[in-house]
């Protein structure tokens, strides 16, 4: 059994910070209808196209129109079904509320004020369907005074204070991140949102609103550099790859040997036992028996020459070999590991079976990141109900319109002939 | 008004792994006891500390972690110790473990064990690579798991032109790894509790942290399945396999604006517009470039960004970018945490919101939710347990433990 069976989510986000939480609700056994207008298509699914069949270019020159071929899209949308349906048109926007009457939960990512616009908003749904949960995340949230403000991913990390904790010290720039983990992390609190007022509902029987935003969960992540503010007055300060709040060294990426010369590997030395295991290691050189590198605080005051001296070994060493050197002998230490190094090379990866292929009814069946949780008993994995990838556009009209909602094939006719669906 | 969750109760075991999904079932309402060994958790000596005092009643990553959390002192290796666990394990709905590896097993606390005393348990165990495997026994800390996720490999600075680096790959810090993993671990035992409504029958999961970083890169795995192309490290923006535009700007004042303009979309005129209210519009205005396909080359690129550049840098931090939303344009200041505290958007969404520490006479400014439910409002307080700080109370209430019975336990050292 899946979790969430017997739930059913319209789904009207797009993009990755909603949607991607509609990915991990179909995971978890939700059945989520994707609502899509050709007229104003979630330009992800024109994104990162799918070689077809997988990994077997069939030279075909990728096509920018097909909305099909998205593996980005794809893999965002997974276990989804999907229809398409005009709501602006007025019968359309009667349809949606028809889906919103055999739906638990209404969700999503429109800038804050869309759905009012559209005649859409929380009474109107509640009309419809009294216990209905609608969880709206715009990127700033619907009550304050930016409610028009836009937001990306890296715009929620810019202005939370995320981007600013990644970096080398002053004059160095802020890093940030290399992707919008704030997508993600928006993601997680769309999925969260839901699952607690579904929680909630099944406790007392209540629906409700929930005014999400992308970039309050950024701030709530920040609330030890708040304090640190709040309580001492200190304002925040980039250290690079050093460790902060706990004594450590050496603490940061140091280069190997491997290509271009930009193989990294992480090493976290945070007590004498792991320094004893890496000075060993290193092969008791010389220098490491200096009074500047004999205590914890010793090597923090001299890191900088401390960090010459290890990457003067990494350097001309395989990256790979030296964190299974250093986990041998009780060491902290990882690969800086890309894409390919995740999907070809790490064994505790392949061993969690974090790839699972989905078919998809376009561009046939290419693997997926699953779910990263295990359950012992429930079933949940990234194929969700629906046993497959991203829904193609409208591709479950038959399902939804007919099945679901009892309209006849004429009807079907009709509409689609109106522009409606 | 009630929380989400108050109906629910949480026992918390282990470290800074577990300890923010500790946290966001707290801050949902749930009445989350998290136990710790007499003398307190480890994670009570990670800095920074309350006028910067080493003590671990003053660590403020202790404070934001735990806050809202009831706190008791046990020591579970003693066979008394055990028994009291025992008897907390058989009354609680969720158990949060981040325990090192067995240490639950060699108790007798095995899934068989836990599932015949309290069936509806939601067990959620929190490990560093997962229970199994050839990394299993890997020693990880926050740095170890975003290199080895590949968190790391995207975030740093741009290439010198030749494509090589001279800078390393950088980690964002604040223990994003717990925070990613603890989402997840949150995610999948919300869902587990929906199940256990309906069938009132628990279940154990397991989140490896390694695979949740894994799963948290957004594009890099799809775009190196479908071309086989790595990704180059870029300041501030998304890693992508060539370089493209800036997105981050030097303001007069020495820090940065983040900027997302598409000069193709929509956003060129409203772009063109700000600049040419602050004087930069230099020739993007004219007819020429109305043609989109005139806006479709290389020097264009520099050009358009370079006015846009040329706007930042005779803006201070805070100027300019009010006016650019207002056009429509994602546009803010790159600012430091802190700077949000009186920013009037989260004073309206009282984002923030004051916590009482008694013992210090004092009141502290948290980020204390996420979200906003009229319904079921975020918990507003007590800050983080002190040590053994509910003993009596939890001892008392879910086991009938009386004040002689507590003061022995304590004597022992079992409390």
């Amino acid at each position: 059994m899946r979790p969430l069976e017997g739930v059913r989510i319209a789904d009207l986000t797009w993009l990755m910070a909603g949607a991607g939480g509609l990915k991990l609700m179909s995971a978890l056994g939700a059945e989520v209808i994707r609502v899509e207008w050709h007229g104003r298509m979630d330009w992800l699914r024109f994104h990162a196209q799918t070689p077809i069949p997988y990994r077997q270019p069939d030279h075909a020159p990728l096509d920018p129109q097909n909305p099909n071929r998205s593996g980005y899209f794809n893999a965002i949308n997974a276990g989804k079904y999907g229809i398409s349906l005009n709501v602006k048109h007025p019968e359309g926007r009667k349809l949606f509320l028809r889906l919103v009457g055999i739906s638990d939960v209404v969700v999503e990512s429109f800038t804050a004020e869309t759905m009012d616009k559209l005649g859409l908003g929380y009474e109107v749904l509640k009309s419809v369907k009294p216990d209905i949960i609608y969880y709206q995340q715009p990127g700033w949230g619907k009550k304050g005074p930016y409610v028009k403000y836009a937001s990306y991913g890296p715009i929620a990390q810019g202005i939370s204070g995320l981007t600013e904790q990644s970096g080398l010290p002053d004059p160095a720039p802020p890093a940030g991140w290399g992707f919008s983990y704030m997508d993600w992390s928006g993601a997680y609190y769309c999925a969260i949102g839901m699952l607690l007022a579904l929680n909630y509902k099944q406790a007392t029987g209540k629906g409700q609103y929930i005014d999400g935003s992308q970039i309050e969960p950024a701030i709530y992540m920040t609330g030890t550099a708040i304090l640190d503010y709040v309580a001492n007055g200190r304002h925040w300060q980039r250290d690079g790859n050093r460790s902060r709040y706990q004594p450590a060294a050496p603490h940061g990426a140091y280069r190997c040997a491997g290509p271009g010369a930009d193989r990294w590997i992480a090493i976290a030395v945070r007590d004498e036992q792991e320094w004893r295991g890496l000075v060993r290691e290193m092969g008791q050189p010389g220098w490491s028996a200096d009074p500047k590198f004999a205590t914890m605080a010793a090597r923090i005051a001299n890191q900088d020459e401390l960090d010459r001296r290890i990457e003067a070994w990494t350097k001309d060493q395989d990256a790979y070999a030296i964190q299974e050197r250093l986990q041998k002998a009780g060491v902290p230490a990882g690969v800086c590991q890309r894409a390919q190094d995740r999907l070809e090379r790490d064994p505790q990866l392949k061993h969690l079976k974090w790839m699972i292929d989905l078919p998809h009814s376009y561009v046939g069946t290419w693997p997926h990141r699953d779910i990263a949780w295990h359950f012992a008993n429930l079933e949940s994995d990234q194929g969700g109900p629906t046993r497959r990838s991203a829904p193609c556009y409208g591709e479950d009209n038959d399902y939804v319109y007919g099945e679901l909602l009892k309209l006849s094939k004429a009807e079907q006719e009709r509409l689609r002939r109106d522009g409606v669906i | 008004m009630t929380g989400f969750l108050s109906h629910i109760k949480v026992l918390e075991l282990g470290d800074e792994k577990g300890e923010f999904c500790g946290k966001l079932f707290a801050g949902a309402g749930a009445d989350v006891i998290k136990v710790e060994p007499p003398g307190g958790s480890s994670t009570r000596s990670i800095g920074p500390f309350y006028q910067d005092r080493p003590d671990p009643e003053r660590s403020l990553y202790f404070w934001h972690f735990n806050f809202g959390k009831r706190g008791v002192t046990l020591d579970i290796n003693a066979a008394e110790g055990r028994d009291l666990l025992r008897g907390l394990l058989a009354q609680t709905a969720v158990v949060i473990d981040s325990l090192p590896l067995d240490t639950m097993e060699n108790l007798g606390f095995t899934w068989d064990a836990l599932r015949s005393l309290n069936p509806g348990l939601v067990y959620v165990r929190i490990t560093p690579f997962g229970r199994s495997g050839p990394w299993r026994d890997y020693k990880a800390n926050d740095l170890v798991h975003m290199a080895l996720g590949g968190e790391m490999m995207h975030c740093g600075y741009d290439p010198k032109p030749d494509l090589t680096y001279d800078t390393p790959p950088i980690a964002a810090q604040m223990w994003h790894s717990y925070h990613i993993a603890g989402n997840q671990a949150f995610i999948a035992a919300l869902g587990a509790l929906f199940a256990r409504g309906n069938t009132q029958r628990g279940d154990y999961i397991d989140i490896p942290i390694h695979q949740a970083i894994s799963c948290c890169t957004e594009h890099d795995v799809e775009c190196f399945l479908f071309t086989g192309r790595p990704y180059l490290r870029l300041t501030g923006r998304h890693a992508r396999p060539e370089p493209d535009a800036p997105t981050q700007y030097r303001t007069k004042d020495g820090r940065y604006h983040c900027i997302i303009v598409n000069p193709f979309a929509g956003g060129f005129e409203a772009a063109v517009e700000l600049l040419r209210r602050k004087g930069f519009a230099d020739d993007l205005g004219s007819e020429k470039y109305k043609d989109p396909e005139n806006r479709r080359n290389r020097e264009f690129h520099h050009h358009f960004y370079d006015q846009i550049g040329k706007c930042v840098a005779a803006s201070n931090l805070e100027e300019t970018w009010h006016e650019a939303q207002d056009l429509g344009i994602p546009w803010v200041p790159v600012r430091k945490p802190e700077e949000n505290l009186n920013d009037p958007q989260w004073r309206a969404r009282e984002t923030f919101g004051e916590v009482d520490h008694p013992e210090l006479g004092r009141s502290f400014t948290y980020p204390r939710s996420p979200m906003l439910s009229e319904e079921c409002p975020w918990r507003t307080g007590p800050r983080a347990p002190l040590i053994g700080e509910h003993n009596a109370e939890v001892y008392g209430e879910i086991l009938g433990k009386g004040a002689d019975e507590l003061s022995r336990l304590r004597e022992r050292k079992i409390i």
